[in-house]
């Protein structure tokens, strides 16, 4: 009787933590909503956004190049931020779903990653992947290529390839990355033509000195407005460097993941194109590259 | 450390206070008008207006110019209703303070004409040294094409687009190939003359061996002269029509020659050869000695001539001139192709 009792009494407590534990498990899935439709699929995402983007992102720039970011610094922030860097960090907070945007200027740039406490989640600011800087911080995929754009002479058949520009004689400014492109990438038979600056190389390129110019792509458009008809069609880039990238804060409020995942959104919706064209002139992403 | 005495610290607070009075009253002693800056054609432009203080100055600026000076072409690149916030004066040193409409646009040219305008319009008051520009009471940077705002800004940025100089309009005849790099230094007008000839006849203009206005536009935009024809190798092309003979290697002119061919269509057109070249030559008919001559057809050849006209003047030879004979004598090896053709024309 006794076991009887004892026995009816642990069923009675087996089934009093079960419909304990079903009840717990039914009101934390109504707290993440998760019951919604019933559509049990979209719960890991869910999960993932229990955690709820910050409120504000406040984004590290470096002011100073009309085209990239530019803006008035007051009390170390700054405001009527505009250029290509800054769209694009108003673009990534929009994806990353944060409504509020603050800009900090980090002068002089060198201290942008240099160790110490930092007040900014991400800094959009023409960092390079270098190995310092992924010492410093996370680093994303890049949202602007940094790749040579060739500008050949009024008349030069397009280039294909490469091997299309070995036999001309190619130009660069002196000392620069179409300088260093050149000699590791291009490799022409002849000895390239090095100008004192940029002012310089595109004359020659206009007489016909030179068949054809290696310059930033990032700003070949702003070099070239209102000289049209100098030169021939832009159409082409030789791939030198990684590309500027958003460097973020580690164990800050966003997730290195969640900025590679928007910048490659903003990437495919024609966002970081159409930003390229407005502030730049072209957008070197879309320059065939030669190989 | 030095220790300075009250009675000492006394006189330099004295003698501070006055420079400072000085400074503010300055405009105020002048004549009751200011001068304020604005843009004609890219150009800056001063026009007067009444008044004696700095701020009188910079709200008649901010006003823009009156119907009649818009009337005459004036502008004013600050955006209209641009207003001004503060204006502080301090050892000489005017800081003002604009609203966010003094950065609004993109056009960098409008951009820089508007520092350019308010920093020329307080200079012109006597007494200031230099100007200190802010925004919404920050420091823009980058804003403004050509100017560091971060700092005092004592001088207006000239415009950029700016005239050739005489020395990069030879770099550019040198460049397009129709004078060699000896010319550069400038110091034989002659030999720039013949070059800018050579140009005028590629490009279709008057023949004056002038540097003029529409020259050097056209120098401006110039390209390297192309072949009439598209053939490997190295070879003569000369082109009756504007009297030049273009040396060509691979399909790329590396020199324009001015010349001079037979007056009245007596040197043949056609492809040739060149067949014998002589360093001195002896004209039979002519009776006169012919230097770097280079024959392709029967009696006809290129040589050195102490007279090369624009036009077509010879008995059927090619002229070449003074400075650009040795050359074409030594690009033209035995056998190198002539073309003579009526392109041009």
């Amino acid at each position: 009787m006794r076991r009887a009792f004892r026995a009816l009494a642990g069923g009675f407590g087996v089934a009093a933590g079960v419909v304990t534990s079903a009840v717990a498990a039914a009101v934390l899935l109504v707290a993440l909503g998760l019951p919604d439709q019933g559509r049990a699929g979209d719960t890991a995402a869910r999960r993932v956004r229990a955690v709820p983007p910050p409120a504000e992102l406040v984004v590290a720039l470096s002011l100073g190049d009309p085209a990239l970011q530019a803006g008035v610094v007051r009390d170390g922030h700054v405001i009527l931020a505009r250029g290509l860097e800054v769209e694009v960090a108003r673009a990534l907070a929009r994806r990353l779903r944060i409504h509020q945007v603050r800009f900090v200027d980090v002068r002089p740039s060198s201290r942008l990653l240099a160790a110490g406490t930092r007040t900014w989640s991400v800094a959009i600011a023409s960092v390079r992947p270098t190995r310092g800087a992924a010492a410093a911080a996370d680093l994303s995929i890049p949202y602007l290529g940094t790749d040579q754009a060739i500008v050949p002479r009024r008349g030069l058949p397009r280039p294909h390839a490469l091997a299309d520009l070995r036999d001309r004689v190619v130009c660069a400014v002196r000392g620069s990355e179409g300088a260093k492109a050149i000699a590791s990438t291009v490799r022409p038979s002849s000895r390239p033509l090095l100008a004192p600056a940029t002012e310089r190389l595109l004359a020659l390129v206009q007489t016909g000195v030179c068949d054809a110019a290696l310059v930033d792509a990032t700003s070949v458009g702003r070099l070239l407005a209102g000289k049209g008809g100098r030169f021939g069609p832009i159409v082409a880039r030789v791939e030198h460097g990684d590309g500027f990238v958003v460097a973020v804060t580690r164990d800050g409020p966003v997730a290195l993941a969640d900025v590679d995942r928007a910048l490659r959104r903003l990437r495919a919706d024609g966002t970081l194109h159409r930003l390229a064209r407005a502030w730049l002139g072209i957008d070197p992403a879309r320059l065939r590259p030669l190989r | 450390m030095s220790r300075v005495s009250p009675k000492v610290m006394a006189v330099r607070t004295v003698l501070t206070l006055a420079l400072s009075g000085l400074a503010l009253a300055a405009p105020a002693s002048a004549a009751a008008r200011v001068t304020v800056w604005f843009e004609q054609d890219g150009k800056p432009v001063a026009a007067d207006r009444g008044g004696s203080t700095i701020e009188g100055a910079v709200r008649a600026l901010l006003a823009g110019p009156s119907r009649a000076e818009q009337a005459r072409g004036l502008r004013s690149a600050i955006p209209a209703g641009t207003p001004l916030r503060e204006l502080t004066v301090q050892r000489r040193v005017v800081t003002v303070d604009l609203g966010a409409r003094f950065a609004a646009g993109r056009s960098e040219d409008s951009l820089r004409a508007r520092v350019g305008q308010l920093v020329r319009t307080l200079r012109s008051v006597p007494g200031v040294r230099a100007v200190r520009v802010l925004v919404e009471g920050g420091v823009p940077v980058g804003l403004f094409p050509g100017y560091d705002l971060r700092r005092l800004v004592s001088a207006a940025v000239e415009p950029v687009v700016r005239a050739p100089t005489a020395r990069e309009l030879r770099q550019t005849l040198v460049d397009l190939g129709f004078m060699a790099s000896s010319g550069l230094s400038g110091a034989d007008a002659a030999q720039v003359a013949t070059a800018v000839l050579g140009f005028q006849k590629w490009a279709g203009l008057p023949r004056d061996g002038v540097l003029g206005p529409g020259t050097v536009s056209a120098l401006e935009l110039a390209a390297r002269p192309q072949p009439a024809r598209h053939a490997p190798g190295h070879r003569i092309e000369v082109q009756l029509g504007r009297q030049l003979a273009l040396l060509i290697e691979n399909d790329k002119v590396l020199r324009a020659v001015h010349i001079s061919s037979g007056a009245f269509g007596k040197t043949p057109a056609g492809s040739f050869r060149v067949y014998r070249k002589e360093r001195y030559s002896w004209s039979v008919p002519f009776k006169v000695w012919l230097p770097w001559a280079s024959y392709f057809t029967g009696g006809v050849a290129f040589h050195e001539f102490g007279s090369v006209p624009t036009y077509a003047a010879s008995h059927g030879c090619v002229r070449v001139n003074h400075y650009d004979a040795p050359l074409l004598y030594e690009f033209a090896s035995q056998g190198t192709p002539v073309d003579v053709l009526y392109e041009g024309v």
